[in-house]
């Protein structure tokens, strides 16, 4: 009889665990405790050592997969002097079963939901009077709390959204992390999607929890802002002059280098301290502008989990330097998981910088409630009609997306005026201190 | 009336002996015999090997979690090598090494691992509590025990470990306390290996060190370092010493490190650095004492190797043993915990007994019955939820 090396529980109630890497191959011959496997669980990146010395006879996983407690990952063949061999050869890759069955929901003909039976839905007992208050039968609810345990929140939001009244009756996928965005349009009624399988395999992933956020804040921001973005373009030239030489210095004395970030932040506050609407929110319901009297700009950061704004506080009272060093510090706490939530609220305007990456220009969508967010693509150098002379010149493109409910074109395009302006000539940034 | 410094009993050493490079303090080296250098080396090294083989048995999925203890040996060995089998030995749950130099077979660990209630029992002769996996909660029955083995006359002292974190707990101030006004014969061993699961030392305690905490209840506190068996000794034996000459109780802070995961369920590339692991890597208690060894001539690369050859071929076999165990009725499962058996445990001991013979109604099918509702709960609700 063939051996089998099945995914034991890694930690303690582990679901299921990632491939991360296949160590083997089919026919390798292995050692009792080689290492055959890397895989990834939700608390630790671990290597498997083979519990078997012999030959492998099937790999039953792929890189990249993820795969239950108990799924065979590799098959040996048979001991010394064992039928091995015979059953081992119709194990061929073509006729191998998928490793594992994608755990993909059959959609509901008809949104009748079939309640949960049996024991009671744990949850406590406050959220069972919410549910009773709200009408909800928590049996229909999908728990997001430990042990599946329903939540207020999710008793509050099942509320909120009859669209997904229907959905909830469908089978549960394996994965229970996965939840319906909290931000639906109101009277927006979202038809059910097709059933993809229908024209291939498909593969369901739970959004992790940055995703979540942004999914419903992008929502949200499409949903109420009427956008319209404005396109300009600076000569950054002489700022990247000053800058490099800047940056020489900086070397020598290992003080931060000062970024065309930074200079950017001073040259928006400027310009957000001569037009204040940019510096705003609509508060639609009071029928009011919020003009705020602080200056917290936002600094998109990407990072492996999807983009992140912190926030820089009072950047008007701040100098090139003391930001550039800030922007670096921010950075790296951001992209290292490590920054504070409060260091993500309370912004008034956001910056978001896809020039590391490239492409000529972008529309990005306002961080609501503020009321403009300001895109710089790639700066480049390009051929420039100067006093009827074709030059180089470093153009660095910006755009502006901005709530049209706060502001015009025009006045956008005054605003984007005065941050070329101080791009430009940036001896007005530093003469402004 | 002047304000005056108050003179406190005892202060805290520090004491190494041998030193991470190998120099030695020939003034401190305590004294022991050959035989027992070599006994120390043996167990430092199958302790080592067998917590390898344990995580590669873990990784298997053939026994489940457990705390490697992988650079604290010396910690472990030096410590426990100080008392006698007559005295006690109470442990938490990363005492492997002094489980084994006790006299564990180490098939009754891995069974205790494996989940196995026999892996629970202590080995006939041997004066040792079983594994403790809340933290500091052995404490006070270390203490409780020291105290009855005085009052009964019985000249035994008593050898209890915990971690870092348990000196942020109650129970570890509860029994610092008990046993320095009851006087108990009591060695309190701390390894602090620097991390409690994900909390550093420095977040732990403002402390500057953790062995100052015996002077706060009254006894000597020592710390030492813990990757050096001789100093691990030297203080024990101090310590053991003066506790069977009725001296009462006194703490060991043995600053070692914890070279792998706190448990088989933990990642500590998500808190710490490697270039920390590498640091601790030089410091290695078991390539210092081999070093020593051979200085000394008692050990040579032949020797080594013979014992490598030894040590594996032991752990092989008592793998064996392990896995030649009988499966357990699951239905013991049930038998230990109430002296009577509550009618909810009963029903659901009935329950899986159907379902072991096969003639109970499979989960899928049908709906489960009502669980029997505890005291207290109402059975009727107008609502299902």
């Amino acid at each position: 009889m063939a051996r089998e090396f099945k995914l034991p529980d890694l930690g303690e109630g582990l679901a299921e665990a990632e491939i991360v890497r296949v160590l083997v191959s089919e026919g390798d011959l292995v050692r009792e405790d080689q290492i055959v496997l890397e895989v990834e669980t939700d608390k630790a990146q671990v290597e498997l050592p083979s519990p078997f010395a012999g030959r492998v006879g099937r790999v039953h996983v792929r890189e990249g997969e993820r795969v239950p407690v108990g799924a065979v990952l590799l098959s040996f063949d048979g001991g010394e002097g064992e039928a091995g061999a015979r059953e081992r050869a119709p194990a061929r890759a073509e006729d191998r079963e998928p490793p594992r069955p994608s755990p993909v929901p059959e959609p509901r003909a008809e949104p009748e939901a079939e309640p949960r039976r049996g024991r009671p839905v744990p949850a406590a007992p406050t959220t069972r009077r919410l549910a009773r208050e709200l009408g909800v039968d928590l049996r229909l609810v999908r728990g997001s709390g430990p042990g599946g345990r329903v939540l207020a929140e999710d008793v509050r939001a099942f509320a909120e959204t009859p669209a997904r009244r229907e959905a909830a009756g469908a089978p549960v996928p394996e994965r229970a992390e996965a939840r319906p965005l909290a931000v639906v349009p109101r009277g927006l009624e979202i038809p059910p999607l097709p059933r993809f399988e229908q024209w291939g395999p498909v593969e369901r992933q739970p959004l992790r929890s940055v995703r979540q956020r942004i999914a419903e804040r992008m929502t949200l921001a499409w949903a109420v802002v009427p956008h319209v973005t404005h396109f300009d373009q600076a000569d950054i030239t002489d700022l990247e002059l000053l800058r490099r030489q800047h940056q020489t210095q900086a070397r020598e004395t290992g003080g931060p280098e000062v970024t065309l970030t930074a200079f950017v932040v001073k040259a928006v506050v400027a310009a957000l301290q001569a037009h204040p609407p940019f510096n705003a929110s609509l508060d639609h319901e009071a029928g009011e502008l919020v003009l705020k009297r602080y200056y917290h700009v936002g600094v998109a950061v990407d990072t492996g989990r999807g983009l992140i704004v912190p926030v820089i506080r009072d950047a008007d009272k701040k100098g090139l330097v003391e930001l550039a060093a800030e922007l670096a510090d921010l950075a790296r706490r951001t992209r290292e998981g490590k920054i504070e939530l409060s260091e993500l609220r309370g912004g008034t305007f956001t910056i978001t910088n896809i020039g590391a990456i490239g492409g000529t220009g972008a529309m990005p969508l306002v961080n609501y409630p503020e009321a403009a967010i300001l895109g710089l693509a790639r700066a480049r150098e390009m051929p420039v009609v100067r006093d009827g002379q074709v030059v180089v010149r470093r153009i660095l493109p910006l755009s502006l997306s901005f709530d049209h409910r706060v502001a015009d074109g025009a006045d956008a395009a005054r605003f984007v005026a005065h941050i070329v302006r101080s791009l430009e000539e940036p001896g007005r940034l530093l003469l402004a201190g | 009336m002047p304000r005056t410094r108050l003179d406190l009993p005892y202060h805290v050493d520090y004491l190494s002996i041998l030193g991470p490079d190998g120099t030695l303090d020939t003034d401190l080296e305590p004294k022991i015999d050959e035989a027992d250098l070599g006994r120390l080396y043996r167990a430092m090294l199958l302790a080592r090997r067998f917590d390898e083989r344990m995580l590669n048995l873990q990784r298997q999925g053939r026994i489940g979690t457990f705390a490697p203890i992988k650079g604290q040996e010396a910690a472990q060995l030096g410590s426990v090598y100080a008392i006698t089998p007559a005295d006690w030995m109470v442990p938490s749950f990363r005492e492997t090494a002094s489980m084994l130099w006790r006299g564990w077979p180490m098939e009754l660990i891995l069974l205790f691992y494996a989940g196995y209630l026999e892996g629970m029992r202590v080995p006939d002769g041997v004066r040792d509590l079983p594994i403790t996996i809340p933290v500091a909660s052995q404490l006070p029955h270390a203490v409780g025990l020291a105290y009855a083995a005085r009052y009964k006359g019985d000249d035994a002292v008593v050898l209890t470990y915990f971690g870092d974190g348990a000196t942020s707990e109650g129970d570890f101030h509860e029994a610092m306390n008990f046993a320095g006004v009851l006087g108990a014969p009591v060695i309190f061993l701390c390894q602090n290996n620097q991390w409690a699961i994900s909390v550093p030392r420095k977040k732990q305690t403002q402390s500057r060190t953790l062995a100052q905490k015996a002077l706060a209840y009254g006894f000597p506190g020592t710390q030492v370092d813990g990757n050096d068996i001789l100093a691990v000794y030297a203080a024990s034996r101090e310590a053991v010493e003066r506790a069977r000459d009725g001296g009462g109780p006194a703490m060991i802070e043995c600053v070692t490190y914890r070279l792998g995961v706190h448990t088989t369920a933990d990642d500590p590339r998500r808190y710490r650095s490697e270039e920390e692991v590498k640091e601790w890597e030089r410091k290695d208690p078991l390539t210092r004492f081999r070093d020593y060894l051979q200085k000394k001539d008692l050990l040579d690369a032949e020797q080594e190797r013979r014992l490598e050859e030894e040590i594996a071929q032991e752990i092989a076999d008592a793998v064996a043993r392990f896995e030649a165990r009988q499966d357990p009725d699951p239905l013991v499962m049930f038998d230990h915990v109430y002296a009577e058996r509550p009618p909810e445990l009963e029903a659901e001991r009935q329950e899986l007994a159907e379902r072991l013979r096969g003639t109970g109604a499979s989960p899928a099918e049908g709906e489960a019955p009502a669980p029997t509702p505890m005291r207290g709960q109402r059975r009727t609700s107008r609502w299902p939820n």
